[in-house]
């Protein structure tokens, strides 16, 4: 083989081995199956050099064939690991004496580069799903891409199951038209339905190669147990009582990463690491993805070349390229799943088989179980498979337009093309008239949308094209599928950017208020211009932001490793320490109640001042438990006249009416049947928040809701309106509308996981129930009643709720008077 | 279901607040109503938006049961009676012409920040129209809620909306604010959200529930 190789990919072969690298056989498969033309997926673990197995192989054709334009494109789902990645790419390019530009687009790239970028794209690309499709909005996107030899798309795993993931399917089915012989090589770690993420990342079309290597990277994992369970919290996930441990035991000679599960929480340990070791100063630094990106890359620079020794992060820090010398990782919280924990694991020990360190700290007691079973599970080595999502219609509906824009496309055309993403092989004929009657004229309805053209269709080929300047603009903005609040930027009266927050914190903040950010204390001013001015506070602090998007449910492998867990300590079996550690709680629950049987399901029900609770504890994970919440509800309430009030965690339901309910009676085994199933989860979502919840995300994607952004005109006020609003609208006056049935459908996949939830009743109905009567609420039924968030759900008429609600509020006022 | 007023006594006379989303005083034989946003599902429409038209038909339904149920010889509309310019578009311009025609009461319009969008209203719409604000008796009406020196003012503009809550069920209702001085009218278009108020020590809340009104 080496003496027929050409110039280029041999002084690339020579650079590899001058810096002192072997290359592994995966690479090496790699590198020949791109030069035999093949698409796939390079499955190896994090930092065993993915990026060059994919990269070596077009980056010598580019040197070769002298031409000048883009040729690779490289997709990372975190444009804050774009800066790592072009030096990356750029390295090996000081062995070829060619003409090539690496470059980055992102939302973080400066205009002037874009507007250079406009007049000529690098040779090698490096971006974000969402900058791809605002490149394929542009009229010349057909021309931009034609020379393309190679896209890349890192990290495939964590888009795989989104609707980014859809949206980058779409793209990758649209630069396949534009450039028909260009190979795909998606890289992903920690997966695993590997087959199918492949398919999904080359299409319909071929047949994906898959690459993995047996590098093992041994995993030492410990948990922090708390001096004495008596003193631990029952609820809550700040783990401030385990700090001062923490504190001892992190140690600025050895780098380490911190995971907290969110952005308040690492807020809130940095500050209070900082106040316990004053001494690390300099040392000790914060990251997350709110935070303003040159502080990030400050940050990141700084545990590179070790002036950061200990970093308090976010999922920010999840995905990436080499951090090198990270010694050490700790998870405060639970890690939620098993993926997780070895993806947050990997980011220490950074080199292939070298041993990696992770430390769990429980923030309160009853996660001490969860990581036993985490422990347990990831040496079984149970990862959850990560599915991509069915045709959603939101996003194709954003994807046509973008497409309109970009050059305009034919019915029959770009039909065969969208078939040709794996999400969309099953897109109907109908699917696809009615989506583009969406954005056409609004819906098949005509009379309803009289005034609506988006998209509008010019003879003489029936070319779909968007002609309004105004609603371009508008759809530029909006690209994406990333759900969020509209965002706030924070900036002090001084000047000088400090990061965003969402605006619905801000809007709760009055002038004066004083909160903690990226590391400081703030003082609230006032809100303009999508802008918060703030000052350094004095004194304390009232609150930390709060962000949405927070809060994982745990993982369908997690679940099942906690429900063994805890039936091994049900029978006595404390052998993980961890288990030893929980036992005077475990054992309070065994005494008030019982601990959960993996066999049956254990309820509780309680009398107390808020009213009658029933506690249902299926341990299947917060979103199985919301939509079974729901329906559970909707059945009792057809047995008896009552509303209720619902609160899920990650272990259980908590149901609490105010009156009287016949609990027991009802918890019979045909409460749990799966007959009319999706009937019931219907008209539940119909009477509850769900369809109205997962409809922000759609409205957003689909174009109904333009976000707040910083760059928005004026005249985009006139249309803003709450996606809970336009909900409400369509309800009413356009209830077929298809966008309210995928609504309805992403509740039923996403939010009730149906397929798990069937799973759940399933067991449910023919597993005993351990229905017992409880004094108070016991150490797994507090969590519930503390951490009470909760959809409601009712059937009385709004004027009885109102006249009790009413009733209640004016005996507070009496008592208060 | 018949529908519920509330009736409160203010400067010496009688008001009733309507569940139709309007304050009706009988002495002068006044409907008032704030914040129609008319066309506003057509501006979304014109900006690329694909909302369902259907909420004026509904407003101007209930707009013509409040004018028929109160026997109201006169109409006030508080400010903000269209959304944006783009949004009146012929078909609605059209369409409330034709039930204008239908109601044979006199109509005032006290300008409010959305009706700048539109120097001069449609002529067969036959609206007179007030710049800032008109005092009649003991009240002042105007779009901004400021108070007046010797009147009660009534206003719109801030879409109040109620919260009303115990344990975790939870409801948001349109509502009249009743200040000492001032008070808000709820939003008369559905298609509207809404600024949550909370009661404070003089002040009175008046929740849009169904078909009826409910102090709360």
């Amino acid at each position: 083989m080496p003496s027929n190789e050409r110039g280029a990919l041999k002084k690339l072969r020579g650079w590899f081995r001058g810096r002192g690298w072997t290359p592994y056989s995966f690479q090496k498969e790699a590198w020949a199956a791109y030069s035999r033309g093949e698409s796939g997926l390079i499955h190896v673990p994090t930092g065993a050099g993915k990026t060059y197995a994919a990269y070596i192989g077009p980056l010598a054709d580019v040197a070769e064939g002298g031409r000048q334009g883009l040729q690779i494109l490289y997709v990372t789902p975190l444009r804050a690991v774009s800066r790592d990645i072009e030096l990356a790419l750029w390295a090996p390019l000081e062995a070829l004496d060619a003409d090539i530009l690496v470059e980055s687009r992102t939302g973080d790239t400066s205009s002037s580069v874009r507007q250079r970028q406009r007049e000529r794209l690098p040779e090698v690309l490096i971006t974000t799903p969402e900058s791809l499709s605002l490149l394929l909005a542009n009229e010349r996107a057909a021309e931009l891409f034609a020379g393309l030899r190679s896209i890349i798309v890192d990290e495939w795993h964590e888009l795989l199951s989104t609707k980014r993931g859809t949206q980058m399917e779409l793209a990758l089915a649209r630069l396949r038209r534009f450039a028909p012989s260009v190979r795909t090589w998606a890289l992903s770690a920690t997966l695993a339905n590997l087959d199918m993420a492949a398919r999904a990342a080359v299409g319909t079309h071929a047949t994906p190669t898959l690459l993995s290597s047996d590098l093992e990277r041994p995993i030492e994992v410990r948990t922090l147990l708390p001096d004495s369970v008596d003193s631990f919290p029952w609820a809550g996930h700040l783990g401030f009582s385990m700090l001062e441990k923490v504190g001892a035991w992190l140690d600025p000679a050895r780098s380490t990463l911190l995971f907290t599960n969110t952005r308040s929480q690492a807020e809130r340990w940095y500050e209070g690491l900082r106040f316990a070791r004053p001494e690390w100063e300099g040392l000790i630094a914060l990251h997350h993805g709110s935070i303003d990106r040159e502080e990030r890359e400050r940050v990141e620079r700084g545990l590179k070349d070790g002036s950061v020794r200990i970093v308090v992060c976010t999922s920010s820090l999840d995905l990436g390229v080499d951090f090198g010398p990270v010694e050490r990782v700790v998870q405060v919280g639970s890690p939620k799943g098993i993926a997780r924990s070895l993806q947050r694991a990997g980011r220490s020990g950074h080199r292939p088989g070298e041993t990696c360190h992770l430390l769990f700290v429980p923030t309160h007691a009853l996660e001490l179980v969860e990581m036993a079973a985490a422990r347990e599970a990831l040496q079984r080595g149970e990862v959850e498979p990560r599915l991509p999502l069915r045709k959603p219609l939101d996003v194709l509906a954003q994807h046509l337009v973008t497409c309109a824009m970009g050059g305009g496309f034919t019915r029959e055309a770009m039909r065969a093309e969208v078939r040709e993403a794996t999400s969309y092989r099953e897109l109907t004929d109908e699917e696809f008239e009615w989506t583009l009657a969406l954005v056409r004229e609004g819906s098949p309805t005509l009379r309803a949308y009289a005034e609506f053209r988006r998209v509008v269709e010019v003879e003489p080929e029936g070319r779909f094209i968007v002609a309004d300047a105004r609603i371009a603009r508008l759809h530029k903005l909006n690209i994406g599928t990333i759900s969020s609040d509209a965002t706030v930027q924070l900036r002090y009266w001084s000047g000088g950017r400090i990061g965003s927050v969402e605006e619905s914190y801000v809007s709760r903040m009055r002038p004066g208020d004083t909160f903690l950010f990226a590391g400081k204390r703030l003082e609230f001013s006032r809100l303009k211009d999508m802008t918060a001015y703030v000052k350094p506070a004095k004194g304390k602090v009232s609150q930390t932001p709060r962000w949405y998007g927070s809060r994982l449910p745990l993982s369908g492998s997690l679940a099942a490793a906690v429900r063994r867990t805890l039936h091994a300590a049900r029978h006595g079996d404390v052998t993980a320490e961890e288990l030893a550690a929980a036992w005077p709680v475990l054992d309070a629950q065994a005494r008030l109640s019982r601990i959960p049987a993996a066999g049956t399901c254990l309820a509780e029900t309680c009398e107390t001042r808020e009213g009658h609770h029933l506690f249902l504890y299926p341990f299947e994970g917060r979103l199985v438990h919301e939509g079974l919440a729901a329906l559970l509800a909707l059945r009792f309430t057809r047995l008896r006249k009552a509303t209720f009030s619902l609160s899920v965690n990650d272990y259980g339901i908590e149901f609490l009416t105010s009156d009287a309910f016949p609990y027991e009676e009802a918890l019979r085994p045909a409460l749990f049947t799966r007959e009319r199933l999706v009937e019931d989860i219907l008209e539940s979502v119909n009477l509850s928040e769900l369809a109205r919840r997962q409809f922000r995300d759609i409205a957003r994607v689909a174009g109904l809701v333009l976000p707040g952004l910083p760059g928005a005109r004026k005249s985009t006020r006139q249309v803003q309106a709450s996606a809970s609003l336009i909900y409400d609208v369509f309800l009413k006056y356009d209830p077929d509308n298809l966008l309210l049935v995928q609504a309805r459908r992403e509740v039923l996949e996403q939010h009730f996981e149906q397929n798990r939830l069937a799973g759940t009743l399933e067991r449910l109905e023919h597993s005993p129930l351990e229905l017992l009567p409880v004094r108070r609420p016991t150490p797994l039924a507090f969590p519930l009643v503390v951490e009470r968030i909760s959809a409601s759900l009712s059937n009385e008429s709004l004027l009885e709720r109102v006249e009790r609600l009413k009733e209640r509020w004016q005996r507070e006022d009496a008592r208060s008077a | 279901m018949a529908t519920r007023r509330c009736q409160v006594r203010l400067g010496g006379t009688e008001v009733e607040l309507l569940p139709e989303r309007g304050l009706y005083w009988p002495e002068r034989g006044l409907l008032a109503v704030a914040d129609l946003h008319w066309g506003k599902s057509e501006s979304f429409q014109q900006h690329g938006i694909p909302l369902p038209t259907g909420v004026l038909e509904d407003d101007l339904e209930r707009l013509s049961r409040a004018l028929r149920t109160t026997g109201a010889r006169r109409l006030l509309l508080v400010g903000d009676l269209i959304h944006s310019r783009r949004g009146i578009t012929a078909a609605v311009r059209e369409r409330i012409a034709t039930w204008r025609a239908g109601h044979d009461v006199e109509m005032v319009l006290v300008r409010g920040n959305h009706d700048r969008h539109l120097k001069t209203l449609p002529p067969e719409w036959r609206l007179d129209v007030l710049e800032t604000h008109t005092d009649e008796g003991p009240f002042r009406f105007a779009h901004h809620p400021e108070p007046a020196t010797g009147r009660y003012s009534w206003a719109g503009h801030l879409h109040p909306v109620v919260r009303l809550s115990s344990g975790a069920d939870r409801l948001r209702l349109p509502c009249f604010h009743l200040g000492p001085s001032v008070g808000i009218l709820p939003a008369f278009s559905a298609f509207t959200g809404g600024v949550d108020m909370t009661r404070r020590a003089g002040e009175r809340i008046f929740a849009i529930a169904g078909e009826a009104v409910v102090e709360v």
